[in-house]
Protein backbone atom coordinates (compact mmCIF):
# COMPACT_ATOMS: atom_id res chain seq x y z
CA UNK A 1 0.00 0.00 0.00
CA UNK A 2 2.83 2.34 0.95
CA UNK A 3 4.25 1.96 -2.92
CA UNK A 4 0.56 3.14 -4.38
CA UNK A 5 0.57 5.80 -2.28
CA UNK A 6 4.14 6.90 -3.25
CA UNK A 7 3.13 6.00 -6.70
CA UNK A 8 0.65 8.85 -6.27
CA UNK A 9 2.45 11.15 -4.52
CA UNK A 10 4.80 11.17 -7.80
CA UNK A 11 2.23 12.64 -10.25
CA UNK A 12 2.93 16.45 -10.69
CA UNK A 13 0.60 18.40 -8.08
CA UNK A 14 -0.07 16.20 -5.72
CA UNK A 15 1.18 16.85 -2.36
CA UNK A 16 0.36 13.25 -0.54
CA UNK A 17 -2.34 10.62 -0.32
CA UNK A 18 -4.06 8.69 2.54
CA UNK A 19 -6.00 5.62 2.86
CA UNK A 20 -9.16 5.74 4.99
CA UNK A 21 -11.57 2.97 6.05
CA UNK A 22 -14.70 4.07 7.57
CA UNK A 23 -14.17 1.37 10.38
CA UNK A 24 -10.46 1.04 10.75
CA UNK A 25 -10.12 4.84 10.94
CA UNK A 26 -6.93 6.21 9.10
CA UNK A 27 -4.75 3.27 7.67
CA UNK A 28 -1.97 5.31 5.87
CA UNK A 29 -0.59 8.48 5.08
CA UNK A 30 2.01 9.77 3.10
CA UNK A 31 1.31 13.63 3.68
CA UNK A 32 3.62 15.77 5.03
CA UNK A 33 3.90 15.99 9.05
CA UNK A 34 1.99 19.08 8.86
CA UNK A 35 -1.03 17.16 8.13
CA UNK A 36 -1.79 15.16 11.70
CA UNK A 37 -3.56 12.16 11.84
CA UNK A 38 -5.89 13.33 13.95
CA UNK A 39 -7.22 15.75 11.64
CA UNK A 40 -6.72 13.34 8.64
CA UNK A 41 -8.91 10.77 10.12
CA UNK A 42 -11.79 13.50 10.59
CA UNK A 43 -10.91 14.52 6.83
CA UNK A 44 -11.65 10.94 5.72
CA UNK A 45 -14.74 10.70 7.89
CA UNK A 46 -16.13 14.23 6.58
CA UNK A 47 -15.02 12.79 2.75
CA UNK A 48 -16.56 9.41 3.35
CA UNK A 49 -20.00 10.58 4.32
CA UNK A 50 -19.82 12.83 1.41
CA UNK A 51 -18.76 10.19 -1.11
CA UNK A 52 -21.71 8.37 0.31
CA UNK A 53 -24.01 11.22 0.21
CA UNK A 54 -22.88 11.50 -3.96
CA UNK A 55 -23.38 7.53 -4.37
CA UNK A 56 -26.90 7.54 -2.98
CA UNK A 57 -27.52 10.55 -5.30
CA UNK A 58 -25.70 9.25 -8.61
CA UNK A 59 -24.92 5.70 -9.09
CA UNK A 60 -22.25 6.14 -11.62
CA UNK A 61 -20.28 8.39 -8.62
CA UNK A 62 -16.46 8.25 -9.84
CA UNK A 63 -14.92 10.55 -7.07
CA UNK A 64 -14.95 13.82 -5.57
CA UNK A 65 -13.13 16.80 -5.64
CA UNK A 66 -13.08 19.96 -3.08
CA UNK A 67 -11.54 22.85 -4.77
CA UNK A 68 -10.30 25.65 -1.82
CA UNK A 69 -8.14 28.09 -2.41
CA UNK A 70 -4.65 26.87 -2.22
CA UNK A 71 -5.54 23.40 -2.62
CA UNK A 72 -7.43 20.79 -4.05
CA UNK A 73 -8.83 17.58 -1.80
CA UNK A 74 -9.64 14.31 -4.57
CA UNK A 75 -11.51 11.26 -2.60
CA UNK A 76 -12.17 7.84 -4.30
CA UNK A 77 -13.57 4.70 -3.59
CA UNK A 78 -11.48 2.12 -4.22
CA UNK A 79 -13.51 -0.72 -2.93
CA UNK A 80 -16.61 -0.84 -0.30
CA UNK A 81 -15.10 0.98 2.82
CA UNK A 82 -11.62 2.06 1.65
CA UNK A 83 -11.03 5.53 0.34
CA UNK A 84 -8.03 7.11 -0.98
CA UNK A 85 -7.98 10.54 -1.16
CA UNK A 86 -4.94 12.99 -1.92
CA UNK A 87 -4.12 16.57 -1.42
CA UNK A 88 -2.94 18.38 -4.43
CA UNK A 89 -2.20 22.23 -5.53
CA UNK A 90 -5.11 23.96 -7.66
CA UNK A 91 -2.88 23.54 -10.94
CA UNK A 92 -3.02 19.15 -11.11
CA UNK A 93 -3.79 16.79 -13.78
CA UNK A 94 -7.64 15.98 -12.68
CA UNK A 95 -7.21 13.65 -15.73
CA UNK A 96 -3.64 12.28 -14.85
CA UNK A 97 -5.12 11.63 -11.32
CA UNK A 98 -8.13 10.14 -12.51
CA UNK A 99 -6.28 7.83 -15.17
CA UNK A 100 -3.99 6.75 -11.73
CA UNK A 101 -7.05 5.90 -9.18
CA UNK A 102 -8.43 3.88 -12.40
CA UNK A 103 -4.94 1.98 -11.88
CA UNK A 104 -4.86 1.85 -8.45
CA UNK A 105 -8.55 0.84 -7.79
CA UNK A 106 -7.26 -2.29 -10.13
CA UNK A 107 -4.63 -2.74 -8.12
CA UNK A 108 -6.33 -3.47 -5.05
CA UNK A 109 -9.30 -5.21 -6.63
CA UNK A 110 -6.58 -7.85 -8.19
CA UNK A 111 -4.38 -7.64 -4.86
CA UNK A 112 -7.51 -8.61 -2.69
CA UNK A 113 -6.64 -6.10 -0.09
CA UNK A 114 -9.28 -5.63 2.15
CA UNK A 115 -10.39 -2.83 4.18
CA UNK A 116 -9.83 -3.96 7.51
CA UNK A 117 -6.40 -6.02 6.58
CA UNK A 118 -4.28 -4.68 9.20
CA UNK A 119 -1.30 -4.98 6.99
CA UNK A 120 -0.55 -1.08 6.89
CA UNK A 121 -2.23 0.22 10.44
CA UNK A 122 -4.80 1.60 10.97
CA UNK A 123 -3.23 4.29 12.39
CA UNK A 124 -3.33 4.85 16.26
CA UNK A 125 -5.76 8.13 15.76
CA UNK A 126 -8.07 7.68 19.18
CA UNK A 127 -11.29 6.74 18.28
CA UNK A 128 -11.46 6.16 14.81
CA UNK A 129 -10.91 2.33 15.07
CA UNK A 130 -13.87 0.61 15.38
CA UNK A 131 -14.04 -3.01 17.03
CA UNK A 132 -14.19 -5.71 14.34
CA UNK A 133 -17.12 -7.39 13.08
CA UNK A 134 -18.16 -10.49 11.60
CA UNK A 135 -18.36 -10.18 7.69
CA UNK A 136 -22.23 -11.28 8.05
CA UNK A 137 -23.30 -8.79 10.25
CA UNK A 138 -21.38 -6.09 7.73
CA UNK A 139 -23.28 -7.46 4.87
CA UNK A 140 -26.84 -7.14 7.06
CA UNK A 141 -25.63 -3.26 7.89
CA UNK A 142 -25.34 -3.12 4.34
CA UNK A 143 -28.59 -4.08 3.22
CA UNK A 144 -30.21 -2.38 5.99
CA UNK A 145 -28.32 0.51 4.70
CA UNK A 146 -30.14 0.11 1.07
CA UNK A 147 -33.31 0.04 2.21
CA UNK A 148 -33.39 2.99 4.47
CA UNK A 149 -32.38 4.81 1.56
CA UNK A 150 -35.56 3.41 0.09
CA UNK A 151 -37.56 4.99 3.25
CA UNK A 152 -34.84 8.19 3.50
CA UNK A 153 -34.12 8.95 -0.03
CA UNK A 154 -29.88 9.99 -0.06
CA UNK A 155 -29.89 10.89 3.40
CA UNK A 156 -29.96 7.37 4.66
CA UNK A 157 -26.39 7.18 4.21
CA UNK A 158 -25.34 9.50 6.48
CA UNK A 159 -27.86 8.84 8.94
CA UNK A 160 -26.99 4.81 8.59
CA UNK A 161 -23.84 5.70 9.38
CA UNK A 162 -24.06 8.52 12.33
CA UNK A 163 -26.52 5.77 13.99
CA UNK A 164 -24.06 2.81 13.34
CA UNK A 165 -21.46 4.68 15.56
CA UNK A 166 -23.85 5.96 18.23
CA UNK A 167 -25.03 1.98 18.47
CA UNK A 168 -21.32 0.63 18.80
CA UNK A 169 -20.52 2.94 21.55
CA UNK A 170 -23.10 2.25 23.43
CA UNK A 171 -22.43 -1.30 23.73
CA UNK A 172 -20.87 -5.16 21.59
CA UNK A 173 -21.39 -5.14 18.17
CA UNK A 174 -23.50 -8.11 17.85
CA UNK A 175 -27.13 -9.09 16.08
CA UNK A 176 -28.39 -9.26 19.54
CA UNK A 177 -28.17 -5.46 20.15
CA UNK A 178 -29.79 -4.88 16.37
CA UNK A 179 -33.31 -3.88 17.58
CA UNK A 180 -31.53 -1.22 19.34
CA UNK A 181 -29.61 0.32 16.41
CA UNK A 182 -33.13 -0.27 14.67
CA UNK A 183 -34.62 1.96 17.29
CA UNK A 184 -31.80 4.77 16.86
CA UNK A 185 -32.52 4.53 12.88
CA UNK A 186 -36.79 4.99 13.80
CA UNK A 187 -36.04 8.26 15.83
CA UNK A 188 -33.77 9.56 12.79
CA UNK A 189 -37.20 8.74 10.35
CA UNK A 190 -39.60 10.12 12.65
CA UNK A 191 -42.55 9.75 10.76
CA UNK A 192 -44.78 6.32 11.91
CA UNK A 193 -45.57 5.35 8.60
CA UNK A 194 -42.21 5.87 7.38
CA UNK A 195 -40.71 3.47 10.26
CA UNK A 196 -43.49 0.84 9.35
CA UNK A 197 -42.31 0.76 6.35
CA UNK A 198 -38.66 0.24 6.62
CA UNK A 199 -39.55 -2.71 9.18
CA UNK A 200 -41.46 -3.99 6.63
CA UNK A 201 -38.09 -3.65 4.48
CA UNK A 202 -35.64 -4.74 7.04
CA UNK A 203 -37.94 -7.66 8.28
CA UNK A 204 -36.79 -10.14 5.60
CA UNK A 205 -33.09 -9.49 6.00
CA UNK A 206 -33.22 -10.42 9.75
CA UNK A 207 -35.00 -13.49 9.07
CA UNK A 208 -32.62 -14.11 6.72
CA UNK A 209 -29.51 -13.46 9.15
CA UNK A 210 -30.89 -15.46 12.13
CA UNK A 211 -31.21 -18.29 9.53
CA UNK A 212 -28.02 -18.09 8.76
CA UNK B 1 -30.27 44.09 -12.28
CA UNK B 2 -31.37 40.98 -11.80
CA UNK B 3 -33.60 38.76 -9.68
CA UNK B 4 -32.64 35.70 -7.88
CA UNK B 5 -34.78 33.94 -10.98
CA UNK B 6 -32.82 35.45 -13.26
CA UNK B 7 -29.22 34.73 -11.56
CA UNK B 8 -30.47 30.98 -11.87
CA UNK B 9 -31.16 31.73 -15.62
CA UNK B 10 -28.55 32.98 -16.82
CA UNK B 11 -26.51 30.50 -15.09
CA UNK B 12 -28.43 27.58 -16.86
CA UNK B 13 -27.57 29.52 -19.79
CA UNK B 14 -24.13 29.57 -19.80
CA UNK B 15 -22.19 27.03 -22.75
CA UNK B 16 -22.19 23.63 -21.11
CA UNK B 17 -24.41 23.91 -18.07
CA UNK B 18 -27.56 21.50 -18.83
CA UNK B 19 -29.40 22.35 -15.46
CA UNK B 20 -28.74 24.67 -11.80
CA UNK B 21 -30.64 24.79 -8.91
CA UNK B 22 -29.69 27.83 -6.39
CA UNK B 23 -30.39 26.72 -2.00
CA UNK B 24 -29.84 28.84 1.02
CA UNK B 25 -28.27 27.10 3.34
CA UNK B 26 -31.28 27.01 5.89
CA UNK B 27 -32.24 24.30 3.38
CA UNK B 28 -35.09 26.74 1.38
CA UNK B 29 -34.89 26.54 -2.26
CA UNK B 30 -34.10 29.90 -4.36
CA UNK B 31 -34.50 28.55 -7.79
CA UNK B 32 -34.52 25.95 -10.03
CA UNK B 33 -34.55 24.80 -13.72
CA UNK B 34 -34.21 21.23 -13.21
CA UNK B 35 -36.98 18.63 -12.78
CA UNK B 36 -35.68 16.45 -10.09
CA UNK B 37 -34.17 19.03 -7.77
CA UNK B 38 -35.03 17.29 -4.87
CA UNK B 39 -32.01 14.51 -4.98
CA UNK B 40 -29.91 17.30 -6.12
CA UNK B 41 -31.00 19.38 -3.40
CA UNK B 42 -30.34 16.90 -0.59
CA UNK B 43 -26.80 16.51 -1.51
CA UNK B 44 -26.35 20.53 -2.09
CA UNK B 45 -27.03 20.98 1.46
CA UNK B 46 -24.26 17.86 2.90
CA UNK B 47 -21.65 18.84 -0.06
CA UNK B 48 -21.86 22.62 1.79
CA UNK B 49 -21.94 21.42 5.08
CA UNK B 50 -18.84 18.46 5.01
CA UNK B 51 -16.70 20.80 2.66
CA UNK B 52 -17.06 23.82 5.40
CA UNK B 53 -15.96 20.92 8.36
CA UNK B 54 -12.92 19.58 5.89
CA UNK B 55 -11.80 23.13 5.83
CA UNK B 56 -12.28 23.91 9.38
CA UNK B 57 -10.41 20.64 10.23
CA UNK B 58 -7.61 21.59 7.42
CA UNK B 59 -7.61 25.20 7.72
CA UNK B 60 -8.05 26.00 4.10
CA UNK B 61 -9.23 29.58 3.75
CA UNK B 62 -12.14 29.43 1.11
CA UNK B 63 -14.41 26.68 -0.72
CA UNK B 64 -14.17 27.40 -4.49
CA UNK B 65 -16.10 24.97 -5.44
CA UNK B 66 -16.89 20.72 -5.17
CA UNK B 67 -17.03 18.13 -8.01
CA UNK B 68 -18.81 15.01 -8.33
CA UNK B 69 -17.35 13.27 -11.35
CA UNK B 70 -19.74 10.96 -13.06
CA UNK B 71 -19.34 8.24 -15.63
CA UNK B 72 -21.55 9.66 -17.85
CA UNK B 73 -19.67 13.38 -17.98
CA UNK B 74 -22.56 14.46 -16.44
CA UNK B 75 -20.93 15.90 -13.80
CA UNK B 76 -22.20 18.07 -10.58
CA UNK B 77 -20.32 21.19 -9.12
CA UNK B 78 -21.69 22.88 -6.21
CA UNK B 79 -20.55 26.33 -5.56
CA UNK B 80 -20.97 27.98 -1.96
CA UNK B 81 -21.96 31.57 -2.08
CA UNK B 82 -20.98 34.10 0.54
CA UNK B 83 -21.23 31.21 3.41
CA UNK B 84 -25.00 31.40 2.68
CA UNK B 85 -26.18 30.51 -0.57
CA UNK B 86 -25.01 27.07 -2.35
CA UNK B 87 -25.45 26.93 -5.93
CA UNK B 88 -25.89 23.82 -7.95
CA UNK B 89 -24.84 23.52 -11.41
CA UNK B 90 -25.08 19.96 -13.81
CA UNK B 91 -22.69 19.94 -16.78
CA UNK B 92 -23.57 18.72 -20.09
CA UNK B 93 -21.70 15.55 -21.28
CA UNK B 94 -20.03 16.88 -23.77
CA UNK B 95 -18.71 20.62 -22.85
CA UNK B 96 -15.09 21.85 -22.00
CA UNK B 97 -15.51 21.79 -17.84
CA UNK B 98 -12.91 24.88 -17.61
CA UNK B 99 -14.29 27.43 -20.23
CA UNK B 100 -18.07 26.97 -17.89
CA UNK B 101 -16.77 26.27 -14.44
CA UNK B 102 -14.58 29.91 -15.20
CA UNK B 103 -17.88 31.56 -16.47
CA UNK B 104 -20.05 30.71 -13.45
CA UNK B 105 -16.69 32.28 -10.94
CA UNK B 106 -17.05 35.29 -12.94
CA UNK B 107 -20.88 35.23 -12.66
CA UNK B 108 -20.79 34.50 -8.91
CA UNK B 109 -17.73 36.99 -8.96
CA UNK B 110 -20.76 39.36 -9.87
CA UNK B 111 -23.34 38.89 -7.68
CA UNK B 112 -20.89 38.53 -4.81
CA UNK B 113 -19.98 42.11 -5.24
CA UNK B 114 -22.58 43.46 -3.13
CA UNK B 115 -23.15 41.40 -0.03
CA UNK B 116 -26.56 42.96 1.25
CA UNK B 117 -28.39 43.03 -2.42
CA UNK B 118 -26.98 39.09 -2.55
CA UNK B 119 -28.40 38.27 1.00
CA UNK B 120 -31.79 39.98 -0.32
CA UNK B 121 -32.16 37.14 -2.25
CA UNK B 122 -32.80 34.44 0.12
CA UNK B 123 -36.05 36.12 2.00
CA UNK B 124 -39.88 35.68 1.93
CA UNK B 125 -39.99 37.51 -1.39
CA UNK B 126 -36.92 35.60 -2.63
CA UNK B 127 -37.55 35.16 -6.66
CA UNK B 128 -38.45 39.11 -7.43
CA UNK B 129 -35.57 40.44 -5.09
CA UNK B 130 -33.15 42.08 -6.85
CA UNK B 131 -29.32 41.54 -7.01
CA UNK B 132 -26.46 43.18 -9.26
Amino acid sequence: MNQILDELKSIPGVVGACVYSPRAGLKISNLPGIFKPERLAAVGKHLSKLYSAGRMSFNDLIDVSLHYDESVVVARELQKNLLVFVVCDPSFNHNLLTMSFNLLQEEVQNAGIEADDTEDGPLAVGSAAAPAKSDDLLGLFSEMKVLLGKVLGPMAGLIFDETLEVWEKQGRTEIGRIEALIELQNREIGDPDKIKHYRKLIDPELKNYQKG
Amino acid sequence: MATAKEFVDRVARIDGVSGCLLMRNDGVLIGQTINDSEVYSTLLMISGRQAHDVMEKVGFSYCRHLGFSRRDNCHFYVFPILDNYLLGVIQHSDCSAGDMLDTVYRLIGRVSTNRADVISMGDEYAQNEKIP
